[in-house]
């Protein structure tokens, strides 16, 4: 579908990489057709705000016939497809926010902007437990919501991977396409653009810097209806995320945590203050109004019915579970396996098993 | 006059016959050693001369030249110092009436007429049995390493005097009394009684010796790896005369065998994780000597903190593992060292390691824990059936008084599961179940409808890779031989599942 001509200026404006205050400051005035067509008229205000050696690199791409041309082409060729704030495809989450990014540059299925959203986010230090259950609630979810989240090693990943298991996953990335960061997901946002959508509101040719994570940290929370919070330590950026969302009044939502247990110290912060605590699919369900029950018939073994009610109790090392459920290890060791591909079960590393239910 | 004295040279692990000829001419004083020579063979001139001074005899003050044939044949190290030094006296006829004939001299002489004991003597006499010699002449310290040769006459003389009285039959040397060997003599250090806790890794080392499965101990610092390695070799079976004589020859060659004569106990290696590709594989300037992995043969290699080594020196080992052998080529020709042993290694679970454990806070990402997985490389992993985890050993489990099993219990049910294993495999020239190829895992790893339900939802469930399928198979096979089943019950497989590597890097 060609571009309008106002999205075809906002993308043209957008190409200049002036930062968004300035261009915040030129579009709560003018449209960006009207700076584009009025360009000479405008010249003097557009010039105080950008600067003289950008405002010149804007007269001239005007005066050039081929620079608007050669753009949209190399978008085109990336496999890029621009939604503009003046799109139709826009998310109207992001309308109603302050600073709303003036282009989402998109790879794979735009379609999944228009349906319902959930973010999901978690820090890089997400224990094995964790990520199992994050991947079990996104796929779950993925019923009803397209998962949102960043594509960062641990909590992200977990969580775009189980949505991507069974339905839409939306990664929201803080860099242009040119780069792929952290280089060990590249195979998932690879998968992501195939079978679901990334989106960015940076050129293809903006590197990952520091800054730009805290700022696409309230494109991830204004995405999604609710936020959860699967793990996150005090200084994570998770917590920046939730602080959005919670501005823009989104649901949060955290995954409690232990006394001591440092990745999920930001989780217990947020739960003092203003999120929901989660420890059951429903309480996200019930927010909502939707129905997430689980068809899935699983049955069990005597034996294991015996260790899964030991795990049950409390993370375990296998001679508690063993002691618990009168088994030997040897016998247990089978038991535990057959628990963990039914995924009842998660092994933590270090022979000790948690209970995913 | 000229005389004819037989020697032995150590190539790799075989002996080539060497004769050492002595010419003396009247002319002026000289002393030529050809027939490519080494350093050390060289420098045997010096050696040779004080020797014989410091025996009581004369050394001719006139034109020698000593040749060692064949000539092509480059001479290394101190073996043929005695042989030289008969040889001289000979041709010198200091040593009249002495027949020197079919008797083979070995032996590195100290300049007051000593004789030092050599590496090697082992396969030296071995070969030179082979080639119909029975008489050997040989220094005193190897006198135990000699014996266990049945057959030969074997005089073992602590100096070139003692050798010149028995030749000349003044005071005759009595022959090296044969040693028996028996299997039970190994004597262990280590017992799997002493491993406290542990039940997992514990069986686990009990179905990787079983099948002959190399293993990967996975685990924090301190929590008894190391220990539980060294236990390998006590639950192994006691190894044949043959096996014990192959690991003795290649200990001699590398000069690292003890006092006892003879390996009985299966050799535990440990090298440290600085080893480089030569030191591991074999090689050097002086001589191809065996490697870590040959010196490890029949029994395990040990690479504790296996991330740590030089990623040249882990990839090196792939085709060892394959093959059992090592071919080491070098200038002077290329050397086949046996290598048959257990890869045992052992790494922490991320690099602070402390992931998973109970107490300790793991501050790795994942990304540290990937990098620090991906040093071992696949292809490498590949060759490692089973995987297990070591937790840390609380307290109670060290000073408990329960009783653990001793290594002689385990040992009894591993050499059940391999004589079922020498019984399938009669024939075809496989040892264990990790030999087995498609066409074997075809043939003898049939599962039930429910195993092969069971490792069909451990591919989708845990995201195993199609290469974990062969592994898993032969691990079950071993599980199910030590239960002395003939069929893969679901269970044997579900067990082997459990020592998959972790999380889908398979």
């Amino acid at each position: 579908m060609p571009y309008t001509k106002e999205e075809r200026s906002a993308i043209w404006l957008d190409s200049f990489g002036i930062d968004y205050a300035r261009k915040a400051k030129l579009l709560a005035s003018h449209t960006p057709y009207a700076l584009a067509s009025q360009f000479l008229s405008l010249r003097g205000e557009i010039c105080a705000a950008v600067g003289e050696e950008r405002c010149a690199a804007m007269e001239a791409s005007l005066r050039s016939a081929q620079y608007y041309g050669a753009l949209e082409r190399s978008y085109a060729e990336k496999g890029i497809a621009c939604v503009t704030y003046f799109s139709e495809g826009y998310p109207e989450a992001l309308r109603d926010i302050p600073d709303p990014p003036l282009v989402l540059y998109c790879r794979g299925d735009v379609s999944l902007l228009g349906r319902r959203k959930f973010s999901i986010v978690g820090s890089r230090h997400t224990s094995p437990h964790i990520l199992r259950l994050t991947e079990r609630y996104a796929r779950e979810l993925s019923k009803a919501f397209v998962i949102v989240s960043g594509i960062a090693d641990g909590g992200d990943a977990a969580a775009l991977s189980g949505a991507l298991e069974r339905g839409g996953a939306i990664a929201v990335l803080a860099y242009g396409f040119d780069f792929v960061y952290p280089e060990c997901n590249a195979a998932l946002l690879r998968k992501v653009e195939e079978r679901g959508l990334a989106v960015t509101e940076y050129l293809p040719h903006e590197e990952p810097r520091g800054f730009r994570f805290p700022a696409r940290n309230r494109i991830l929370a204004a995405l999604g209806e609710g936020v959860l919070v699967v793990s996150g330590g005090m200084k994570s950026g998770t917590r920046s995320t939730a602080e959005h969302a919670y501005q823009y009044g989104r649901d949060v939502f955290a995954f409690p945590y232990a006394p001591g247990v440092s990745s999920g110290a930001g989780c217990n912060a947020l739960l003092k203050q203003y999120a929901k605590l989660v420890d059951d699919l429903v309480d996200i369900a019930a927010v909502f109004g939707i129905n997430l029950t689980e068809t899935e018939e699983i049955s069990l073994t005597d034996a294991e019915r015996a260790v899964f009610a030991a795990v049950r109790e409390g993370e375990a090392h296998i001679t508690e579970i063993c002691a618990k459920s009168g088994l030997d290890a040897l016998q247990v060791n089978p038991v535990l396996t057959m628990l963990e591909m039914k995924n009842l079960i998660v092994a933590c590393g270090g022979n000790r098993y948690a209970a995913l239910k | 006059m000229i005389s004819k004295i037989m020697s032995f040279a150590l190539c790799g692990l075989d002996g080539v016959p060497v004769e050492a000829e002595t010419d003396i001419n009247s002319g002026l004083p000289s002393y030529e050693l050809v027939g490519l020579p080494d350093a050390a063979v060289k420098e045997s001139r010096e050696r040779v001369r004080s020797a014989i001074k410091n025996t009581g005899r004369k050394f001719p003050v006139q034109k020698i030249t000593v040749n060692l044939a064949p000539a092509d044949l480059r001479k290394e190290g101190a073996y043929f110092d005695l042989a030289i030094a008969i040889g001289i006296l000979k041709a010198s006829e200091q040593l009249a009436g002495a027949d020197c004939g079919g008797i083979v001299f070995l032996g590195e002489l100290s300049l007051g007429g000593a004789l030092r004991p050599v590496a090697g003597i082992l396969p030296l006499l071995i070969a030179a049995k082979a080639r119909g010699f029975t008489t050997f002449v040989i220094p005193a310290a190897n006198a135990r390493e000699a014996s266990y040769i049945e057959g030969v006459t074997t005089y073992a003389a602590p100096s070139l005097g003692a050798v010149l009285d028995h030749l000349t039959g003044i005071v005759p040397l009595a022959p090296v009394a044969a040693s028996s060997y028996r299997a039970a003599q190994a004597q262990y250090r280590a017992d799997l009684s002493f491993v406290r806790g542990q039940p997992v890794a514990k069986r686990a080392a009990e179905v990787a010796v079983s099948g002959g499965h190399n293993l990967l101990l996975v685990g924090p610092p301190g929590t008894g790896k190391t220990m539980l390695a060294r236990c390998l070799p006590t639950i192994m079976p006691d190894m044949t005369f043959d096996e014990a004589l192959e690991v003795t020859k290649i200990h001699s060659v590398a000069g690292v065998l003890g006092g006892e004569g003879i390996v009985a106990e299966r050799p535990f290696r440990t090298p440290h994780h600085t080893a480089t590709t030569v030191s591991m594989c074999g090689g050097g300037s002086h001589g191809v000597r065996p490697g870590e992995i040959s010196l490890a043969h029949n029994g395990v290699l040990f690479l504790d903190e296996m991330p740590e080594y030089h990623r040249a020196t882990l990839e090196a080992l792939r085709q060892p593992l394959e093959d059992g052998c090592i071919t080491v080529t070098r200038s002077g020709g290329a050397v086949t060292f046996p290598a048959n042993f257990m890869l045992c290694a052992s790494m922490n679970p991320c690099p602070c390691g402390n992931y998973g454990s109970a107490d300790r806070v793991c501050t790795c990402t994942p990304a540290a824990i990937r990098k620090y997985r991906d040093r071992i490389s696949g292809p490498l992993l590949d060759r490692i059936d089973i995987r297990v985890e070591v937790d840390s050993v609380r307290y109670d489990d060290l000073t408990s008084a329960a009783r653990e099993e001793s290594s002689a219990a385990v040992k009894a049910r591993v050499e059940r599961a391999r004589a079922v294993q020498r019984e399938r495999f009669a024939g075809t020239g496989l040892r264990v179940n990790a030999d087995m190829g498609e066409r074997e895992l075809r043939q003898h790893c049939a599962l039930s409808p429910e195993g092969d339900g069971i490792l069909r939802l451990s591919f989708e469930r845990l995201r195993l890779s199609a290469r974990a399928r062969a592994r898993i198979l032969k691990v079950a096979r071993t599980i199910a031989d030590l239960a002395e089943s003939r069929d893969i019950r679901p269970e044997h497989v579900l067990e082997a599942v459990s020592y998959r590597q972790s999380d889908g890097d398979a």
